[in-house]
């Protein structure tokens, strides 16, 4: 187990160098001169020049990329060109949002998928079946963006029952804490912004968790016809078991396996950053925030965003698959299977 | 099987609470609000009375007044510090800001400056002539650095001597600005929001000679926090050396979508938005809030590349811009919320150009001259997204004019860029045709005129050069303000409008919306919103 663990850390290498060249390649060859972005249109061509010779941008491109990776080897991802700022407090100043957003989605989806799922499953072919096809379906097709607006239409701009946009009115900010608003509020005992947090969550939230919430609700009902139909259920069943006991700790744990991978694998996709959303909620997170830096040509941001998101979607995946052995103590990540 | 799975449950929740606790330190916070007073959380005092909140498109690039170039950074910064000079409520006139009055020595090269005195800085430090030796040397060489955009434009470069030679400190309340030749644009420039604003020095010192995230000025509403992304907060300064803001606090809030800026203002969680367009203004006015709109300092054009084999004659420029009715064209793109150009400079600007003539439509005169001029097809080159000076976007306004030269028998290929790519086309200067615009900077009229005097050919799209154009506009820079320098500028207005070498679409109007509690709102026709005399009713 600690091998496999580590051998997948090591993994980790190869993925990052390789993301790492693509997305290198991508802003410095296809995108346009960040330059005239940084230093306005006042600027002299002789100030621009200057400028790309300061910050390595006329050196042939090999090197800038083996600069680029000593300093990243490092931690140090440089400052925003647009901003003059650290990369990484920039970062920081608008991952936590994208992480509690993330996490109440895939909460949100997890819970109501599994269960619909379940439901669906245990009662094929009724109406409650045919009621979250019809949901799935929905989730599936309808645009984020789409939802997002008339989530909003619906819950501010005619019931004026939620707010819609951002994370939390000014004055009941919490500072200094994880950014993780709805932790920060409950652990500093103040119930008024946990409310007020949890009321600009609601709608991301929805909005956000369709899409993987109708994904696990498919994924959730095949895994468990599949293993419904299994002998062992069947013994159990005739061995007097109660349904529910028969659905929960036979059918249910078995089925868990495909259901886990995919809400990792949503999980990590959501903590990219869900650009549209945070957009049209004025969410102030990583995605929306990663799109502005392109089309400023900002490269540090740009790199330094795509080299974190891939880490933490490859060390989510890790931890899908150690998860695996805690729900099926058969699998084991042996010399042999590894 | 229970138990195991409880125990499991609450380690799982007993190492998820310390690992969060563990990121944030001591595992407690406070409210931006308390961190700030020093209190602990009080409840629902905390939330905001007496507060202004506008709604804007996206964060500013920083705080610092010198390394900033964003109209986004422009609306806060102004709320938080001064000039020496500001302009006029209604106009690009300039009046007393900092300096209670100037004089201009006779050759036009010193500036003598009479501060006001006991001003204070927001940090408590007092305002006087270092104060505003240092926020201009800062600027200068060898001292400027390559994060100042606007740095040379406002004040110059000595390494090109141009602009400010000397900032001298007469006395405590009297600073002398040298300049290396007589500007007479300078004056105006000071009453700018980018550069020209004092900072103060000990922030400066404190804060490593960079103010984005922690802006110190003399204005009337102090900084209190950023959170990037979300919002900024000011509070009034009650220490303000002038009339005390009305409001005690001001947030800024950015949301990028401009559909959820409007229903954040519907719904009252914003008392005003800006960067809104012609579609939403039922929305908002339907919801019983009420609409700004002012003429704005800017201009949209059609540029022809006068160095094309196709425009290089001034008759093949002018038959084209007959094909195009540009008062119909404008009404049908942006409704009431344009002005048809008929000058480059938007009309509050001085001098009056009334009497320019432009070429006017007139649809079988252009076709005899494009056919003349055996021009049966023209490249040209636009941005698809919407601009500050043309809210369609570039791309539909192409399309409108090649609608116009169909029926003229011309044929017109356009290539679409996003902004960034575009402009670095636009430098290739492969096209016949291209559309851009202009942001004025500081109201005067070198600042439009002399766009087609440039020799950089990204802000001169037209490549337009003329010895006598030039002559007008080296004039007009040293000429001073009055009736000469005004007839020189209508020359150079009515010569590029003979010329036909851009075919002058729009100035655009600056359109915001607010709540009917709000009073004092406006946007100033260079596009800041100073804040300290609106008031928002309960």
């Amino acid at each position: 187990m600690i091998k496999y663990t580590i051998k997948r850390i090591l993994l980790l290498i190869p993925v990052l160098f390789g993301v790492s060249l693509v997305v290198f390649l991508i802003m410095r060859v296809f995108s346009p001169d960040p330059a005239p972005v940084v230093l306005g249109e006042h600027a002299s061509r002789e100030a621009m020049q200057a400028w790309r010779n300061a910050h390595g941008l006329n050196d042939p491109i090999v090197w800038q990329f083996i600069d680029f990776l000593k300093n990243a080897l490092t931690g140090n991802f440089g400052t925003s060109y647009y901003t003059n700022q650290p990369v990484m407090k920039e970062i920081m100043a608008r991952f936590p949002a994208t992480v509690e957003l993330a996490i109440c989605a895939i909460l949100f989806a997890s819970v109501f998928g599994v269960l619909l799922g379940v439901v669906s499953a245990v009662r094929k072919n009724t109406a409650v079946d045919y009621a979250s096809t019809i949901l799935a379906l929905i989730g599936v097709s309808m645009p984020i963006f789409w939802l997002g607006i008339l989530l909003i239409i619906l819950f501010s701009g005619t019931l004026h029952i939620l707010p819609s946009t951002g994370r939390i009115q000014p004055m009941l900010q919490p500072v200094g804490g994880t950014g993780l608003y709805l932790w920060d509020t409950l652990t500093s005992g103040d119930f008024e912004a946990f409310g007020d947090a949890a009321r600009h969550l609601i709608m991301p939230t929805l909005a956000l968790a369709m899409y993987s919430l109708a994904i696990i609700t498919r994924m959730t009902r095949s895994s468990m016809l599949d293993t419904l139909n299994q002998d062992y259920i069947r013994t159990a069943r005739s061995k007097g078991i109660s349904s529910h006991r028969v659905v929960k700790h036979h059918a249910l744990r078995n089925a868990m396996i495909p259901i886990t991978t995919v809400i990792g694998l949503q999980f990590g996709s959501l903590l990219g950053g869900a650009v549209l959303t945070e957009t049209v909620f004025a969410w102030p997170g990583i995605g929306s925030y990663t799109v502005q830096c392109i089309q400023k040509s900002d490269f540090p941001v740009v790199q330094a965003v795509v080299l974190i998101i891939a880490t933490v979607y490859v060390l989510i995946n890790l931890i899908v698959d150690l998860i695996y052995a805690f729900l099926d103590p058969r699998i084991k990540y042996s010399k042999e299977e590894g | 099987m229970k138990k195991n799975s409880i125990k499991k449950i609450s380690s799982f929740l007993l190492a998820a609470a310390i690992a969060v606790s563990a990121m944030s330190g001591c595992g407690t916070s406070k409210r931006a609000s308390d961190a700030e007073s020093g209190t602990a959380a009080s409840g629902a005092a905390a939330t905001l009375k007496d507060t202004f909140t506008y709604a804007q498109g996206a964060d500013p690039r920083g705080l610092d007044p010198a390394m900033v170039d964003d109209g986004e950074s422009a609306k806060v910064i102004c709320n938080i510090y001064e000039g020496l000079l500001k302009y006029n409520k209604d106009s690009t006139e300039v009046e007393p800001g900092l300096a209670e009055k100037w004089d201009i020595s006779s050759d036009g090269t010193k500036y003598t400056f009479h501060l006001r005195k006991g001003v204070k800085f927001q940090d408590g430090t007092d305002f006087n002539a270092e104060a505003v030796k240092t926020s201009i040397d800062r600027q200068l060489e060898p001292k400027v650095t390559d994060d100042m955009p606007y740095s040379s434009f406002v004040f110059g470069s000595i390494k090109a001597k141009t602009g400010v030679k000397e900032v001298k400190v007469i006395d405590d309340n009297t600073v002398e600005i040298d300049l290396f030749s007589p500007e007479t644009p300078f004056v105006k420039n000071v009453a700018m929001v980018m550069a020209a604003p004092i900072v103060s020095p000990a922030a400066l010192k404190k804060y490593n000679n960079n103010l984005n995230e922690h802006p110190v000025g003399t204005g009337p509403y102090t900084f209190v926090s950023w959170s990037k992304g979300q919002n900024i907060v000011l509070k009034r300064n009650d220490n303000y050396w002038g009339t005390k803001a009305k409001t005690e606090n001001v947030v800024f809030k950015f949301i990028t979508e401009n559909s959820a800026r409007v229903i954040a203002l519907t719904s009252g969680e914003a008392d005003a938005i800006d960067g809104i367009d012609s579609t939403v203004v039922s929305q908002i006015t339907g919801a019983g809030d009420k609409l700004f709109t002012s003429e704005g300092m800017t201009i949209n054009y059609m540029a022809y590349n006068v160095t094309s084999d196709k425009f290089k004659n001034v008759e093949a420029r002018k038959a084209f811009s007959q094909a195009v009715n540009v008062p119909e064209m404008v009404k049908s793109l942006y409704k009431d919320y344009a002005v048809p150009a008929t000058s480059i400079m938007p009309s509050f600007m001085n001098p009056n150009t009334n009497q320019v003539k432009q070429t006017s439509f007139d649809k079988n005169a252009a076709k005899t001259g494009l056919a003349k001029a055996g021009i049966k097809s023209v490249n040209m080159i636009t941005y698809s997204n919407p601009r500050p000076y043309n809210s369609v976007g570039g791309q539909v306004l192409a399309e409108a004019i090649q609608g116009y030269l169909k029926d003229v028998g011309v044929t017109c290929n356009i290539k679409t860029y996003d902004w960034t790519t575009y402009k670095d086309v636009v430098k290739k200067g492969d096209y016949d045709v291209c559309f851009y615009g202009w942001n004025g900077d500081n109201g005067d009229p070198d600042n439009f005129m002399n766009l087609l005097d440039n020799q950089d050919p990204s802000m001169n799209v037209a490549r337009y050069n003329n010895a006598d154009y030039h002559a007008l506009i080296n004039k007009g820079l040293v000429t001073k303000d009055g009736a000469e320098r005004d007839k020189i500028y209508t020359q150079c207005e009515q010569k590029a409008a003979d010329e036909n070498v851009w075919l002058v679409v729009s100035h655009s109007k600056n359109l915001a919306a607010y709540s009917p509690k709000v009073s004092g709102y406006y946007i100033h026709q260079t596009g800041i919103t100073p804040f300290a005399g609106v008031s928002v009713s309960k």
